[in-house]
């Protein structure tokens, strides 16, 4: 069966990786600033054995997904995997970040630097452009600057933000990636970190489980904000992608947001169908973390109250993290008629991939 | 079938519905709400399909009509009942809702003859006779 890995993440050996793509207004600031140097907001909750599997710590040094030959031989070969989409890892907090001007700077180098010494490397490999969604007027240009790469396939901002992405604030990052041609995906990182608001309603978790669990509660604030919104009404051709938040708590929210439309639609008149209806048209979901019930078939159960939901979900990895899944563990938990659309089928749509045609791509060729 | 379900019209005194206020009333088999909208009369199932709340004691006015992103238009004024309680919103002159028009609630004919509230069913009217005053 082909497998196309909808988040697998890159990571640079250390922050100063990408001064050569960094404007040379903030070098200093990378170099030097903080306690010799400066770093991107971590999260707080720690886990003890590390955000990312030991046994992905390449050979040469590193952290895990900082090594393509590692990437290539524990991951994209073992799991012939056909296409890996690559999203950042640690600039993923880059929402989290207090200056607006430092952290679009920062998205910016992270960008030049995925298409300049990663796509080149490999055929399989398909790229996400991160913004920093701090100021959408910056990430809108980054998106009209970085994002006509021909292997560039989705605009990534983290979860972590001080709004529901339905905000106008927001929009024109959405009007951006309409006009290039882009889906907008969301990842879970920076929830609650730096500048971030809690990533619960009701203040910080104490323990890295408890977060963890809590996990898919940011994205799912912002699905119902982008509804809310009328995002998808105002940018009739936006796609919106939401990573490794999770899948059980969709029937839920569905649910209700329908219910609330029937009954309270007056406040949101742009709201024009059920907001069921846009979500199973325009939005995808990732497999990792899948939810693990204690009976396996409950999951099947729950998921398969999503009417057509086996077309708007997609296998992801999450490689080289802790909570790693391969295509083995995910897909046997899923209907079997729903396998070859969840592999490989609804991501080679949602990413306008051709089948085959990594084989076909001379490695380095750029638009 | 008793024998008021084989009645096509039933009225009711007018002076029991001035402007500005709505009631109930068993008919057909069935209850009925009868809204006096500033003298314009409206008679609707009085059971909401939602979770058959009274639309009786709903609120009557307008609603924000389909609109662009951020704007509201504001329109259908004194033609939408509320359902107190959940919100469900209906238009008093076809039944439908204002979320789906093929969820309709049964309308009936209402109207003033000699100080008195008529309410007919239009379904019931083509094929029987009779009435009723309450």
């Amino acid at each position: 069966m082909k497998i196309i890995d909808s988040d697998v993440h890159y990571n640079y050996r250390r922050l100063p990786d990408l001064l050569p793509w960094l404007e040379r207004a903030h070098h200093d600031f990378v170099l030097y600033s903080g306690f010799g140097g400066y770093s991107v907001p971590n999260f707080p909750w720690m886990k003890e054995s590390g955000f990312s599997r030991s046994d992905a710590v390449p050979s040469t040094g590193g952290p895990p997904g900082s090594d393509l030959e590692t990437l290539k031989a524990q991951h994209l070969d073992a799991f012939d995997i056909e296409y890996a989409i690559l999203n950042g890892d640690e600039i993923l907090n880059v929402s989290a970040i207090p200056n607006p001007h430092i952290a679009a700077a920062l998205a910016a180098a992270h960008n030049g630097w995925l298409i300049d010494e990663w796509l080149p490397q490999d055929s399989r490999l398909k790229g996400s452009i991160t913004v920093a969604p701090q100021e959408a007027e910056l990430a809108a240009k980054e998106i009209r600057r970085a994002g006509n790469h021909r292997d560039i396939v989705q605009v990534l901002m983290p979860t972590g933000a001080p709004a529901g992405y339905g905000d106008p604030r927001y929009h024109p990052i959405y009007e951006a990636a309409v006009e290039i041609g882009l889906p907008v995906a969301i990842h879970v990182g920076a929830d609650g970190c730096g500048v971030n608001p809690p990533p619960s309603a009701v203040g910080y978790p104490t323990y890295y489980p408890e977060w963890h669990a809590l996990l898919p509660t940011v994205g799912w604030t912002h699905v119902v904000s982008l509804i809310c919104n009328g995002v998808f009404e105002k940018y009739r051709d936006l796609r919106f992608h939401v990573l490794e938040c999770g899948t059980a708590w969709l029937p839920a929210v569905l649910w209700r947001l329908d219910a609330e439309w029937k009954a309270n639609r007056t406040e949101i008149p742009w709201v024009s169908r059920l907001p069921s209806e846009t979500v199973r048209e325009r939005m995808r979901f990732t497999t990792q973390p899948l939810e693990e019930p204690g009976t396996g078939r409950h999951l099947t159960q729950v998921l398969e109250t999503i009417e057509g939901f086996e077309s708007m979900l997609m296998f992801a990895s999450d490689y080289p993290h802790h909570d790693f899944e391969g295509p083995e563990q995910i897909l046997r938990r899923l209907p079997g008629d729903w396998r070859e659309a969840v592999a490989h089928e609804n991501a080679r749509s949602a990413y306008g991939l051709k089948a085959g045609a990594a084989e076909a791509e001379p490695a380095g060729a750029s638009s | 079938m008793s024998s008021e379900d084989r009645i096509a019209q039933v009225s009711l005194q007018l002076t029991t519905v001035p402007p500005g206020t709505s009631t109930s009333i068993e008919a057909f088999g069935t209850t009925i709400a009868v809204f006096n909208v500033s003298g314009k009369l409206f008679a609707i199932s009085n059971r909401c399909p939602h979770r058959g709340g009274p639309l009786c004691k709903g609120l009557v006015s307008g609603a924000h009509l389909p609109s662009e992103p951020f704007e509201y238009r504001y329109g259908l004024d004194d033609q939408v009942v509320t359902c107190p309680w959940h919100g469900w919103q209906f238009n008093l002159e076809t039944g439908e809702t204002l979320f789906d028009s093929r969820k309709r609630l049964r309308v009936y004919e209402a109207r003033v003859e000699d100080e008195m509230i008529v309410l007919s069913d239009p379904l019931r009217s083509r094929t029987r006779k009779g009435a009723l005053a309450v």
